[in-house]
C-alpha cells in the first residue's frame, strides 16, 4: 500500500468526519433527551448557512464571526418549534407523531428559504480560513481544516456545558430518566425546549462551516438529516463524544472506501456500516441506551 | 376575546379544504377562441429547482413579449394571444404524469418539457399517445429520442452526440493532448455524457486514463482528486451539474490538484461559479449551448441583443442559457404555427419537423428523431479569460484564443 | 378465535359493496385525469394498507418500504428485459410479478432476521438504511441499469385504454391489500400483533410467538409492496432508481396512515385520498408555496386530529351518542 496515499486518505477522512460530527451532534441530543427523530435537522443546518450568508451580504460580518449570532437565532427557533408544535403533538398523540410535525416543519422552512434566497446554489467565504498546508507529502485543505478546528472547539464547549453546567446535568438526567428527573425538581418541559434550542444552534453553526467548504442549496437538507442519522447510530446517542466518534468513523469509511474501492461505492459502504452497526451494536460504539431504543 | 376551540378550528379547516378541492376538481376547458395555452411541468422544488426557475423565466419572458409587446400573433388569419400553464412536478414521475394528464384533458395541445429523463419520458408517453406536441429544453437522454415518438422535440442534441464539437476542439489543440480523465456522478445525465466524452476521445486516439464516478451529491471528491494527482491527465473533464462542479473545482484548488486543462461541462456558465472562484476560474473551459456574444436574428425578438435587453428590463434574475433556450422553445412553436398557418397539432408538428430558423438561442433545426441537430445546435466551447467567457471554438464564432496549457492554481493568484 | 371479533355489521358490507360498484363503473365515466388520480389513490392507499400490516399493529414502523417497492420494480423490469419479445407483455408482467414477490419474500426474510430484533426508532432507521443501500446498489452496478434507467413494455388489453387498464390493475392490487389486511386483523395473527403492539415482552411471556408473528406480518407487507412497485413502473413505462427508491414514497405511506388513522383498513385509504387530492388537485397548480402549505396541513392534522381522521370521527360519534343518552335520561 502506498504510504502517502494512505495517510492522505486518513487525514481527509478525519477532516470530513469532524464536520460530520458537528452537524450531527444536535440531532443526537434531541434523540437522546427527547427520544425524537428530528426530520427538520437538515433544514436547521441549512438555515445556519443561509443566515450566515444574509449576515455577510447585509452587514459584512465574516461567517466565522457570525457563528454566535446564528446560534442565538437558531436556539430561539428550535426552542419555539418544540414549545409550540412538537410538545403539543407528543402530548396529544405519540412520540411518533413528532416525525410528522418535524417533517411538516422542514417543508415549511425549506419553502421559506427558497422564497427568501431562491433555489440557487450559494456559497460562503471567510477571510479567516487557514491556508492549505503540507505535512510531509500529505496535503491539508485549508478550508476543511478550519472547519475541523471550529467543529472541535464547538464540540468541546458543548461537552463542558453538558458535564459542568447545571442545565447540562439536568439535560443528562432527563435523558436517562425523565420521571425521576422530574421528582428531583427538574422541569422537563424547560429542558426539552432548551435541548431543542441547543440542537438547532449547533446545527446552525455546522451549517456555516459546511457553507465555507461546499456550495449549498435549499434541497440539501435531506442529505444532512440522513448523515446525522448515520453518525448518531455509529457513535451512540446523546453525547458529543458519541457524535464525534460516529462522525470520524463515517468520515474514514467514506474516504477509505472511495479511495480503495471506488468513489461510487462510498454510500453503499456507509449505509451497510449503519445496518451492520444496528444489528451488532444497536446503541452505537459508546453503547448508552436511551429512550429511542425502547 | 373568544378562544377558538379545537372544534371550530377543525370545522373551518375542513370546510376550506373541501371547498378548495371542489373548486379545483373539475378540469376547466381553457383553450377558447384566440388564446393558445402552453402546458407542461417543471421541477420547481427538488434538486433541479434552480434550472427549473431559469427555464420558467424564459417561458414567461417570451409569453409576456408576445402578448404585451407584439399584442399577440396572427396565425392562419386569426389573432392569438398566449397563456402559460406550467405546474411543479417536484421531479416525481407519479405527480408529473397526473398533472400532465390534467392538462391534456383540459385541451392543452402544446407542451413544454420538464427536466430529467425519469420524469420527461413517462410524460412524453402521455402527450404522444394523445397526439399533443412537446418541445423541451431540459432533457437530452438518448432514450427520449429513440422511442419512435413523433411529437417530442428537444433543443439539445441527444447526450451521445453532445460531444461532437468538443472532440473537434481536442483535435486542434497544440501540443496534442495525450490523455484525459473524466469525473462523473452517478446519474443518467452525467453518466451518459461521460460515456459519450470517453468514446469520442478514444476515437481520436486520446487515452482515457480514468473515469471516476462520484455519488450524486458530491460533498467530498478528495479520493478522486488523489487519483488525478497520482496520474495526471492532460485534460480533466467533469460531466457534473453546477453545484457538484463547484465542489470539485474548489477542492482541486485547495488540494493543489493541477491539470493542464480543466473542462467543466456545466458550472462555469453561471456567474455565481465565476464569482466564487475569482481569478482561479481563469482557463476553465466549458460547453456553451448559448453565448451572449453570438448574435442571431430572431423572428419574435428581432435578435439576440434585443432579447437580452428586453429580458434584463423585465427580469431581475441573471440570464442563463436555459432561460434563452426556454424562450426559444416558445419562439419555435410560434414560428411553426405561423408556417403551418394553423394551430392543429398535426400541422404544427409537420412544421416543426421542417423548421429551419435562427432564434436568440441560435439555429433551430431538428433531426428526424426530434432532437437538436448535432452540428447546427451543438454546443460551442468557451473558456474563462479575465473573469469573462470567451468563445474559443468552433472557429467561425471565435471571440478568443484557447489558452493551453493553463497556469497552475498558484500562478493564477 | 372468532370470539375476539364482533361480526361485521351489515352497513359496513353495504358500504363496501357500494364503493366497489362505484370503483368498477368509474373508469367508464371519469376523465383520464380523474382516473390517474384514482390510480394513485388506489396504489398508494393499497401500499399504505400493506405497510399497516406491521406498522399498524405494532410500533415497528418501517421507514424504508421503498426498498421493497423498488426491489419489486427492478426484479420484474430486469427479468422482463431478459425474457424479451418472445413473451407477450402480459406474460412478462405476470412472470415479473411472481418473480418480484418471490425475491422480496427472500429479501424480507433475510433482512427481518436481524432487523426485527431492533425496536422502535432503531428498526425505523435500519429499514431506512436498507432502502438507501438498495437504491445505491441499483445505481452503482451497471448490471441493474438504475442510473440510466430502462423502458418497460406497453401493456395492452382489448377494449380498454391504458389509463383504464392500469386503473383496474391498481384497483385489484388495492383489493388484495385490503383483503390481506382484514384477514390478518381478524385472525389469531392479528390478535397476536395487537398484543405485541401493546407490550411485546409481556406478549412473549404469555406465549405469543412474537418473533414468528412479526416475521409473517413483515414478509406479507414486503411482498405486497413489491407487487405494487411492479405495477407502478409498468404504468409509467420508464424507470430509473430515482423513480422507485424515493424517501418520499416511504414517508408517504406512514403519512397517509397517520392522517387517516393507523391500524385500520379505511384509515390509510382515506389518508391517501386526502393527501393526494390536496397535493395534486388543490395545490397542484401552485408553482411554489405548495410544499409549505402541505407542511402546514400536516402539522394542523397532527395537532387537531392526533388519532387520524377516523379517530376524529369516532370521537365525534361517541360524543353524539353520549349526548343522546344524556337527553334520553330525564
Amino acid at each position: 500500500m502506498d504510504g502517502t496515499l494512505f495517510f492522505q486518505t486518513l487525514v481527509d477522512g478525519l477532516i470530513l468526519g469532524g464536520i460530520f460530527s458537528l452537524s450531527a451532534v444536535g440531532f443526537s441530543l434531541i434523540f437522546g433527551v427527547l427520544g425524537i427523530v428530528n426530520l427538520a435537522h437538515g433544514i436547521f443546518v441549512l438555515l445556519g448557512a443561509y443566515l450566515g450568508l444574509a449576515l455577510k451580504q447585509t452587514m459584512g460580518i465574516d461567517p466565522l464571526a457570525a457563528i454566535p449570532i446564528v446560534c442565538a437565532a437558531l436556539f430561539v427557533l428550535g426552542a419555539l418549534l418544540q414549545l409550540t408544535l412538537v410538545a403539543g403533538a407528543v402530548r396529544r398523540s405519540s412520540l411518533m407523531s413528532s416525525l410528522l410535525i418535524t417533517f411538516g416543519a422542514s417543508l415549511i422552512l425549506r419553502d421559506a428559504v427558497i422564497l427568501v434566497f431562491g433555489p440557487d446554489v450559494q456559497f460562503l467565504s471567510s477571510a479567516w480560513l487557514v491556508d492549505t498546508f503540507h505535512i510531509g507529502d500529505v496535503i491539508v485543505d485549508g478550508a476543511r481544516a478550519t472547519g475541523l478546528i471550529a467543529s472541535l472547539l464547538l464540540l468541546g464547549l458543548l461537552s463542558l456545558a453538558l458535564y459542568h453546567l447545571k442545565v447540562g446535568r439536568a439535560m443528562r438526567a432527563t435523558a436517562q430518566q425523565d420521571f425521576a428527573a422530574g421528582l428531583c425538581g427538574i422541569d422537563a418541559r424547560r429542558i426539552y425546549a432548551v435541548t431543542f434550542g441547543i440542537s438547532a444552534a449547533f446545527a446552525g453553526a455546522s451549517g456555516i462551516i459546511i457553507g465555507l467548504i461546499n456550495p449549498f442549496s435549499p434541497f440539501d437538507d435531506t442529505y444532512w438529516t440522513l448523515n446525522a442519522f448515520v453518525t448518531v447510530v455509529l457513535g451512540g446517542v446523546g453525547s458529543p463524544v458519541g457524535a464525534l466518534l460516529g462522525g470520524l468513523l463515517l468520515g474514514e469509511i467514506s474516504t477509505f472506501s472511495s479511495q480503495y474501492v471506488g468513489s461510487l461505492y462510498s454510500n453503499v459502504f456507509i449505509f451497510s456500516a449503519l445496518l451492520l452497526m444496528l444489528i451488532v451494536r444497536p446503541n452505537g460504539l459508546l453503547g448508552n441506551a436511551y429512550k429511542g431504543s425502547v | 376575546m373568544t378562544k377558538i376551540s379545537r372544534r371550530t378550528a377543525l370545522g373551518l379547516f375542513g370546510a376550506s379544504v373541501v371547498g378548495s378541492t371542489a373548486l379545483r376538481f373539475a378540469p376547466a376547458r381553457a383553450q377558447d377562441g384566440g388564446v393558445i395555452r402552453f402546458g407542461g411541468s417543471l421541477g420547481m422544488s427538488g434538486r433541479y429547482a434552480e434550472t427549473g426557475l431559469n427555464i420558467r423565466h424564459g417561458y414567461e419572458t417570451a409569453i409576456k413579449y408576445l402578448n404585451e409587446e407584439m399584442g399577440g400573433v396572427e396565425i392562419g388569419g386569426k389573432a392569438y394571444r398566449f397563456e402559460l400553464g406550467i405546474v411543479d412536478d417536484a421531479s416525481d414521475p407519479a405527480r408529473a404524469t397526473t398533472l400532465i394528464q390534467r392538462q391534456v384533458d383540459e385541451g392543452v395541445d402544446f407542451f413544454l418539457g420538464s427536466y430529467g429523463s425519469n420524469v420527461v419520458l413517462p410524460c412524453a408517453g402521455i402527450t404522444e399517445a394523445a397526439g399533443k406536441i412537446m418541445v423541451q429544453v431540459g432533457a437530452s437522454a438518448d432514450q427520449i429520442f429513440t422511442q419512435g415518438y413523433d411529437y417530442i422535440f428537444g433543443l439539445f442534441p441527444r447526450a451521445s452526440r453532445a460531444w461532437v464539437t468538443s472532440i473537434e476542439l481536442f483535435k486542434t489543440i497544440e501540443p496534442k493532448p495525450k490523455s484525459v480523465s473524466i469525473i462523473a456522478t452517478n446519474g443518467a445525465f452525467s453518466k451518459l455524457n461521460a460515456e459519450a466524452a470517453a468514446a469520442g476521445c478514444k476515437e481520436i486516439g486520446i487515452e482515457v486514463l480514468d473515469v471516476l464516478e462520484l455519488p450524486e451529491q458530491v460533498t467530498d471528491a478528495s479520493s478522486a482528486l488523489a487519483t488525478i494527482r497520482s496520474r495526471t491527465p492532460d485534460i480533466l473533464i467533469t460531466t457534473t451539474v453546477d453545484q457538484n462542479s463547484l465542489v470539485i473545482v474548489r477542492q482541486m484548488i485547495a488540494t493543489e490538484t493541477n491539470v493542464p486543462l480543466l473542462y467543466q461541462f456545466l458550472g462555469p456558465q453561471l456567474p455565481a461559479y465565476r464569482e466564487s472562484l475569482g481569478a482561479k476560474a481563469t482557463g476553465v473551459i466549458m460547453q456553451l449551448p448559448w453565448d451572449a456574444s453570438l448574435d442571431f436574428s430572431d423572428p419574435v425578438f428581432g435578435d439576440t441583443e434585443s432579447y437580452i435587453s428586453y429580458y434584463n428590463e423585465t427580469n431581475k434574475r441573471p440570464l442563463s442559457y436555459h432561460t434563452v433556450g426556454a424562450s426559444a422553445c416558445i419562439t419555435t412553436y410560434v414560428e411553426a404555427m405561423r408556417a403551418a398557418g394553423s394551430i392543429d397539432p398535426a400541422a404544427v408538428r409537420d412544421a416543426l419537423d421542417a423548421i429551419d430558423i435562427t432564434t436568440a438561442f441560435g439555429p433551430v433545426k431538428f433531426t428526424e428523431d426530434g432532437d437538436g441537430d448535432p452540428i447546427l445546435m451543438g454546443a460551442k466551447i468557451g473558456q474563462v479569460q479575465d473573469g469573462k467567457i470567451k468563445v474559443i471554438f468552433p472557429t467561425d464564432f471565435k471571440t478568443g484564443e484557447l489558452v493551453y496549457p493553463t497556469p497552475t492554481w498558484a500562478q493564477k493568484g | 378465535m372468532r370470539g375476539f371479533h364482533k361480526p361485521v355489521p351489515a352497513t359496513v358490507w353495504a358500504l363496501a359493496a357500494l364503493l366497489l360498484a362505484g370503483a368498477v363503473v368509474l373508469p367508464f365515466v371519469a376523465s383520464p385525469f380523474h382516473l390517474r388520480l384514482a390510480q394513485q389513490i388506489l396504489l398508494f392507499g393499497g401500499l399504505a394498507v400493506a405497510w399497516n400490516l406491521l406498522g399498524g399493529f405494532t410500533t415497528y414502523w418501517s421507514f424504508g418500504h421503498a426498498a421493497f417497492f423498488g426491489l419489486g420494480a427492478f426484479a420484474a423490469g430486469l427479468l422482463g428485459q431478459q425474457l424479451g419479445a418472445e413473451f407477450s407483455v402480459a406474460a412478462r408482467l405476470i412472470i415479473g410479478l411472481a418473480f418480484a414477490v418471490a425475491i422480496s419474500l427472500v429479501a424480507a426474510v433475510a433482512v427481518a432476521l436481524p432487523v426485527l430484533r431492533l425496536r422502535g426508532i432503531y428498526f425505523a432507521i435500519a429499514m431506512l438504511a436498507f432502502a438507501q443501500i438498495l437504491g445505491e446498489v441499483s445505481k452503482t452496478f451497471d448490471l441493474f441499469q438504475g442510473a440510466m434507467g430502462f423502458p418497460l413494455p406497453l401493456l395492452k388489453f382489448p377494449g380498454l385504454e391504458k389509463v383504464q387498464l392500469f386503473y383496474f390493475l391498481f384497483l385489484l392490487f388495492c383489493l388484495v391489500s385490503v383483503a390481506v389486511f382484514v384477514l390478518v386483523k381478524r385472525s389469531r395473527l392479528g390478535v397476536g400483533l395487537t398484543c405485541i403492539g401493546q407490550d411485546e415482552d409481556t406478549a412473549a411471556m404469555l406465549g405469543v410467538p412474537t418473533e414468528r408473528y412479526k416475521l409473517v406480518a413483515f414478509v406479507l407487507s414486503a411482498m405486497l409492496t413489491a407487487a405494487g412497485g411492479v405495477l407502478y413502473v409498468y404504468g409509467l413505462g420508464f424507470m430509473t432508481s430515482e423513480t422507485v427508491f424515493r424517501i418520499d414514497i416511504s414517508l408517504n405511506l406512514i403519512l397517509f396512515s397517520m392522517v387517516g388513522g393507523i391500524g385500520t383498513v379505511a384509515g390509510p385509504l382515506i389518508g391517501a385520498t386526502i393527501m393526494i387530492l390536496l397535493t395534486q388537485v388543490v395545490l397542484g397548480d401552485l408553482l411554489d408555496l405548495h410544499m409549505m402549505l402541505t407542511g402546514a396541513v400536516l402539522i394542523a392534522m397532527v395537532i387537531l386530529a392526533p388519532k387520524g381522521l377516523l379517530g376524529l370521527f369516532r370521537r365525534a360519534w361517541s360524543r353524539r351518542r353520549l349526548a343522546e343518552t344524556v337527553e334520553a335520561t330525564p
